[in-house]
């Protein structure tokens, strides 16, 4: 998961252990933009972005030692910011999401495949950023997780504390959540035909 | 939901329609290997699986694509964050530095030059080099400036510290219309204090009997002497500073010896080995100091306070006396109340004291039977030794569940702090070193600057929360001890019970008698040097007014391995 042209930091990183402070600035220059955009997407205002990208890189600055070199250095750092900005959430006792019946409630539709890629033709990046903010903490971070960070199902199921059988269906909750975002109509939201 | 779009496996294994869940666990690659390819079969030959699987995996790009692609630069105040990290460096180091300094100059002030008098008293007067380098005034001259200097720096660097401090709580229009505010201000300021004089470079430096000085005066020097008038404050640092004119502000002195023999219409604030009053002062006295001496004929029109060993008060006083001191001397009068605390009190006989006398101390006060007092000394004897009985076992117990009731606190309202704070204590040697300057470094400080009128108000606020810092200590070491045992959590009501566990636990070892001091006074330092670091880290991401800065734009991360487009077309 490194950036194009960014190969995994690992002289930074040993540096920035050892206190080197431009190590620490070359770590957060190359990985600052990309965890503030993470943060952006999961969070709900742009304020709560800036304060968990600096709170991010403070805490790895006390964990940097745990870190195992023989993992990628962006999804590890991924992680870290996942985990941050869930708690935030969960500390703001936002979780408004349908969770339990979400996920007892598995959906076997076979939904308008043709209406499906309508809506998804009409739909400008921007749009679904719009939509994306209007979801719950739990449907958006699920989105962000796996489609901004590429996070495994596993670390998924980790952070957000659900059995791995369930964050398909997770994301696909999440999914509808959007389509109803952008459409405005239930009917692709609740997966069914019209 | 109609039946032909019913997702459903047949008995015989063979599908109808794909359900959604399926189709996504597919493009993601999540189905097993055999699952998947009875999918990969089916999209063969149904077509409407295939275009669903097209467009979830179109959707899936859709997504990330939305999700990457940059659509605001990056923050100022991140963008700026490496920098300002390095600074913030510069300002801890800026920080040690000064408190260090002001350490050094107590050290010297307190300690060495008395000790060089009296080696010289008893005739070892610097006759060898190392002496004449260490303790000869040759060696000193020149640098008494930049002994000051470096103490001023101290404060200078406490304040910085205080109002960086202020920033990072503040937002950024807000911060910036006060810093606007503060210039203005000053700037208006500046107008009036355009009369300020400065003195520096002489050994000795004067006021002439016949000057006038229309402003404040500032005068470095070993020898400091007003015989003039000074229509506003004098801020004197020397060796030796006599006031033998007439001072309507206030007089600040740093100095080893301070003389008023003049008159002050304003205050003493005096950080001195001796200050001696013959004169006059028409407001209060503020002094620590080795000796205070209100000569007979010196007047006081307000009261005096003193932190001294061996206060002497033989004149006016017109208000109220409180002193700490060793030994204190009444032989005056005093319009107000006394209360002191100390070794020992002499009233004599020629003391007259208004209100009430109130002395705590070792030695039961010696009073006159001459003097003439309001009501008899109220004498309560000191208590040195600590018993070790059922009620101050209980006493100890109060005082724990108080101290976990303030972690509770402090761990709901600053959760993310004390989480800092905790992980800090684990850096020992780090938390230690920095707690040994803290500790003794921070009030000195304070002090200082609560002895400059400006600095009262940011001094005291200082003292106030170093102190209650201290208890803040016993709580992080408690949190880390509880995760020690218990291991690490960042829930917020497991990390609090930790804590409490931690906290009695440490009640517990500094009750121990004799060395349940020491053991308390380490788990001070160390949790204090680990609030400490973790405010370090703290003020490393400062605010910053939002102005537009080239943003070290990074290209977005992409995927390590490509989730979408999974599906094999028909």
């Amino acid at each position: 998961m490194n950036a194009p042209g960014i190969t995994e930091p690992t002289d930074a990183v040993a540096r920035a252990r050892a206190g080197d402070a431009e190590a620490w600035g070359q770590l957060y220059h190359d990985y600052a933009p990309a965890i503030f955009r993470f943060c952006r997407r999961a969070l709900p205002t742009r304020e709560d972005a800036e304060d968990a990208t600096m709170e991010v890189f403070m805490k790895l600055r006390g964990v940097l030692n745990q870190y195992d070199e023989s993992r990628s250095f962006s999804a590890w750092l991924y992680k870290i910011a996942a985990n941050h900005c869930w708690d935030t959430l969960r500390r703001r006792k936002i979780r408004q999401d349908k969770e339990t019946e979400d996920l007892d409630a598995l959906p076997l539709e076979h939904p308008d495949a043709s209406q499906l890629e309508k809506l998804i033709e009409q739909r400008t990046s921007e749009e679904v950023r719009k939509a994306l903010a209007k979801l719950g903490p739990r449907a958006r971070m699920a989105l962000v997780m796996r489609y901004y960070s590429d996070m495994s199902y596993d670390e998924i199921a980790d952070e957000l504390g659900v059995r791995r059988a369930f964050v398909g269906v997770v994301l696909l909750r999440a999914r509808h959540e959007l389509r109803q975002a952008l459409d405005g109509s239930a009917a692709l939201a609740a997966g069914g035909t019209q | 939901m109609s039946e032909e779009n019913r997702a459903s496996t047949e008995p015989g294994g063979t599908l109808e329609h794909l359900d959604e869940i399926t189709c996504l666990l597919y493009i993601e690659r999540q189905l097993d290997r055999l699952r998947g390819q009875e999918v990969s079969a089916h999209t063969q030959s149904c077509a409407s699986c295939r275009t669903l699987l097209k467009a979830l995996e179109r959707e899936s790009r859709l997504l990330t694509r939305a999700l990457l692609e940059e659509d605001e630069p990056l923050p100022s105040r991140l963008a700026q964050f490496q920098e300002r990290a390095r600074r913030s460096m510069q300002w801890i180091w800026g920080i040690v530095i000064g408190l260090a300094a002001t350490g050094v100059y107590a050290l010297y002030s307190g300690y060495i030059a008395p000790w060089q008098q009296q080696l010289e008293q008893a005739g070892f007067g610097g006759t060898n080099l190392v002496g004449l380098l260490i303790f000869q005034g040759a060696f000193w001259k020149g640098w008494q400036s930049v002994m000051t200097l470096f103490e001023v720096l101290a404060v200078l660097t406490l304040a910085g510290f205080a109002l960086v401090m202020f920033r990072r709580r503040g937002r950024r229009g807000y911060i910036v219309a006060m810093l606007l505010a503060s210039l203005a201000t000053s700037g208006a300021l500046a107008g009036s204090a355009s009369a300020t004089e400065f003195r520096k470079g002489q050994p000795t430096e004067r006021v002439a009997s016949d000057e006038v000085i229309h402003g404040d005066l500032y005068i470095w020097a070993d020898r400091a002497s007003i015989d003039g008038t000074v229509e506003g404050d004098v801020f004197v640092f020397a060796q030796g500073a006599d006031i033998n004119g007439h001072v309507k502000g206030d007089v600040i002195a740093f100095a080893r010896t301070t003389r008023i023999t003049g008159k002050v219409d304003g205050n003493i604030r005096a950080f001195t080995n001796m200050l001696i009053v013959t004169g006059t002062v028409d407001r209060n006295i503020t002094a620590f100091a080795s000796n205070v001496d209100v000569d007979q004929t010196g007047k006081v029109g307000g009261s005096v306070t003193t932190f001294a060993n061996n206060p002497s008060l033989d004149g006016q006083i017109g208000r109220d006396v409180l002193v700490f001191a060793e030994n204190l001397s009444v032989n005056g009068r005093v319009a107000g109340s006394v209360q002191a605390k100390g070794e020992s009190l002499t009233i004599g006989p020629k003391a007259e004291i208004g209100g009430y006398t109130k002395f705590e101390g070792n030695k039961e006060p010696e009073v006159s039977s001459q003097a003439k007092l309001a009501s008899p000394v109220e004498f309560k004897k000191q208590v040195h030794t600590r018993e070790y009985t059922a009620t101050s076992y209980l006493w100890q117990a109060i005082w724990a569940a108080a101290l976990v009731l303030f972690g509770l606190v402090l761990f709901l309202l600053m959760p993310a702090f004390s989480h800092e704070a905790v992980a800090n204590a684990e850096r020992y040697g780090a938390s230690f070193g920095l707690g040994v300057l803290v500790m003794f470094g921070v009030p000195m400080a304070a002090i200082i600057t609560c002895i400059t009128v400006v600095g009262l108000f940011i001094g005291i606020s200082t003292l106030f929360v170093w102190y209650a810092a201290l208890y803040f200590a016993q709580v992080v070491v408690g949190g880390l001890v509880g995760q020690l045992l218990l291991g690490r959590t960042s829930e917020a009501w497991p990390v609090i019970g930790r804590m409490i566990l931690g906290l009695l636990l440490l009640r517990v070892c500094t009750a121990v008698p004799h060395i349940g001091g020491w053991v308390k006074f380490a788990i001070i330092l160390w949790g204090l040097g680990a609030i400490s670091l973790a405010i370090y880290r703290r003020f490393q991401p400062m605010l910053t007014p939002s102005a537009p800065v080239p943003t070290p734009y990074a290209p977005p991360p992409l995927p390590h391995n490509t989730t979408v487009g999974g599906i094999q077309s028909a």
